[in-house]
């Protein structure tokens, strides 16, 4: 079975295209998820970065190409089924007045009960569980207003890991946070694929990229012109035709930068 | 937690004190020791047993029937539409109900019993209007556009109820009753019309309750987790609809009390979780309406006032007291 489903991915998208108000965003685009493996997209603002993981997620309709989740095409399948498969973690969700950091997981966790059921102690543990992975317990009890950047991203995905989707995919998670935040979100993500979820991001900021993804995928004009190891992907060329930066990518001993020629157009 | 349940528990304290007023009061008075039996089937058969079972029981009923029914109706479509504004009123649903009452009471005076249907009826045309002009061409379903189609239904149905009313003043004495909102004493039979929106109403309701907890963390997170979210705002403005237009045949236009409850059991709670909102919002809506009934027929009795002033007298000062202390 393990084997099985290696060969044909947790997700293969082929081709997506996506229209909004007649305006082409996403012209051909490919995307392939496996277990255990940690997939950046990225890509200049307004590439399509976006479109293209919530295209994949069933959240927005696709024009044409292909998503299939294990097999199955993603337009078709219901729902539940979908939130089965993979969890969707927006970049900033609304912060609802008065509900705690347990009561919004236990939200997440009702992705996977029948309408009107109860939740039952696997349930219970489920959430439990979902709030200890993604380090959330020393504030189970505080309600979301009180929470900082940081703690409210993690408690985002905690609503997603509630969901227990073999997929995480978040929206840019770190773009508002500091860097001792980024770090606790990064190394957190890194950590759920080190336990075999497969995580899917956009990210903006290229080293932190090369630093956590297996796959780095690049998305320009709303095609991806490159995927691979980041290192090969994001070379100078490439720096220079999609972003229009002289710029270098260096890295060393878990440390990554990038070199920025930042007041030069190459 | 536990303010929860210590809200929850003075609503239903409120609620049963509310109910045995109403049924003990009024130009006859009723022990309250007396009452309670009655309604444990332990009365004498005597002239307060008629009183209570013919003529306050069917409108204690109705009272708690329809501020439940309002406030739940507040509490999904402020929860639906992310709006704290939202009420029977945006969603046209009062403006039409208001406009076939009227029509009724100006037109077909002879017909007066015909009023439930067309306050029911326009009052549902309306919101199916505001629901179709919403769901249609580009942003469909979006909050902003279910707002203001509401809003234009809303100022149009009152254009033509205003339009009516100033064409035939002679018959207006007889509309204002129902513009300012009341119950009347005329058995169950009102109800055996219109019981079946009620149900209908409540039913989608309590299935909408998980699916608005989910809708609270914004669209993207009720999607992730199997959601529609632009199906969760129909449903509950059918709901809606199917209530405060149910409500406004029986009871006129209260749509105050769709607005306020709801606010009132969040600030009282301090949470806004579905799970406590909406049930807390039908309990002290109905608390709400049977009181103020009560007080509306008692007070200057035997002149009934309409209960819709006397509710907004209960609830305003209430409503400003938490609103106060709110953050």
């Amino acid at each position: 079975m393990e084997a099985s489903a290696e060969n044909t991915g947790l997700l293969e998208a082929r081709g997506v295209e996506v229209e909004i108000g007649g305006v082409a965003i996403l012209r051909g685009a490919d995307l392939r998820l496996e277990p255990g493996k940690l997939t950046a997209v990225v890509g200049p603002n307004g590439a399509g970065k976006s479109t293209l993981v919530r295209a994949v997620s069933g959240l927005q309709k696709m024009a044409a190409g292909s998503a299939r989740w294990q097999g199955r095409e993603v337009s078709e399948m219901r729902g539940r089924e979908l939130a089965g498969l993979r969890a969707f973690v927006p970049q900033r969700m609304p912060v609802p007045a008065g509900i705690t950091v347990r009561e919004a997981v236990t939200i997440g966790r009702s992705a996977r009960l029948r309408p009107l059921r109860r939740l039952t102690g696997e349930d219970h543990e489920g959430i439990a569980r979902a709030m200890e992975r993604a380090r959330v317990t020393r504030f189970t009890e505080r309600t979301l207003s009180t929470l900082s950047g940081g703690e409210l991203q993690r408690v985002q995905i905690a609503i997603g890991l509630a969901q227990e989707a073999p997929v995480l995919i978040a929206d840019e998670p770190t773009s508002q946070l500091d860097l001792g935040a980024t770090i606790g979100v990064a190394s957190l993500l890194r950590d759920l694929v080190g336990e075999g979820l497969a995580v899917l991001l956009v990210v903006h900021d290229l080293a932190l990229a090369a630093a956590i993804a297996d796959t780095v995928v690049v998305v320009s004009e709303g095609r991806t012109v490159a995927a691979g190891a980041a290192e090969q992907v994001l070379d100078h060329e490439r720096l220079a035709a999609v972003w229009g930066a002289d710029a270098r990518l260096t890295s060393h001993d878990g440390r990554t930068a990038l070199h920025v020629a930042w007041l030069q157009q190459p | 937690m536990a303010r929860r349940t210590l809200v929850f528990a003075a609503l239903l304290v409120a609620l049963a004190l509310a109910v045995i007023a109403s049924l003990a009061l009024g130009a006859v008075k009723v022990p309250a020791a007396e009452v309670i039996d009655i309604l444990l089937g332990k009365g004498d058969g005597g002239s307060d047993q008629q009183i209570i079972e013919a003529l306050r029981l069917p409108r204690t009923v109705e009272a708690m029937i329809v501020g439940a029914a309002l406030g739940i109706a507040g509490a999904i479509l402020q929860g639906a539409l992310a709006n704290p504004l939202a009420s029977p009123d945006v969603i046209g649903v009062t403006g039409g109900a208001g406009f076939g009452a009227i029509l009724i009471i100006i037109l077909f005076p002879g017909s007066i019993a015909l009023l439930p249907v067309g306050a029911l009826f326009f009052g549902l045309l309306a919101a199916t209007l505001v629901f179709a002009f919403a769901w249609s061409g580009r942003n469909r379903g979006s909050t902003g556009k279910v707002i203001l189609a509401g809003i234009a239904m809303l100022s149009l149905f009152t254009a033509g109820t205003t339009g009516l009313l100033a064409a035939y003043p002679e018959r207006a004495p007889s509309a204002i009753f129902f513009i300012a909102g009341g119950l009347t004493s005329s058995g169950w039979q009102e109800l055996e019309t219109i019981w079946p929106y009620f149900a209908v109403g409540f039913l989608i309701a309590a299935c909408l309750i998980r699916p608005l907890d989910r809708l609270a963390l914004g669209d993207d997170v009720a999607a992730s987790l199997g959601s529609r979210p632009q199906l969760i705002r129909l449903a509950a403005g059918i709901a809606a609809a199917l209530l405060a237009a149910a409500s406004a045949a029986i009871a006129g236009l209260l749509g105050f009390l769709g607005l306020v409850v709801p606010h009132v059991v969040r600030m009282a709670g301090g949470t806004s979780s579905h799970t406590f909102v909406v049930p807390a919002s039908a309990i002290g809506g109905a608390a709400l309406l049977a009181a103020g009934d009560t007080l509306a027929r008692t007070l200057r009795a035997p002149i009934e006032m309409p209960v819709g002033p006397f509710m907004v007298l209960l609830g305003v000062p209430l409503f400003l007291w938490l609103l106060r202390k709110a953050v």
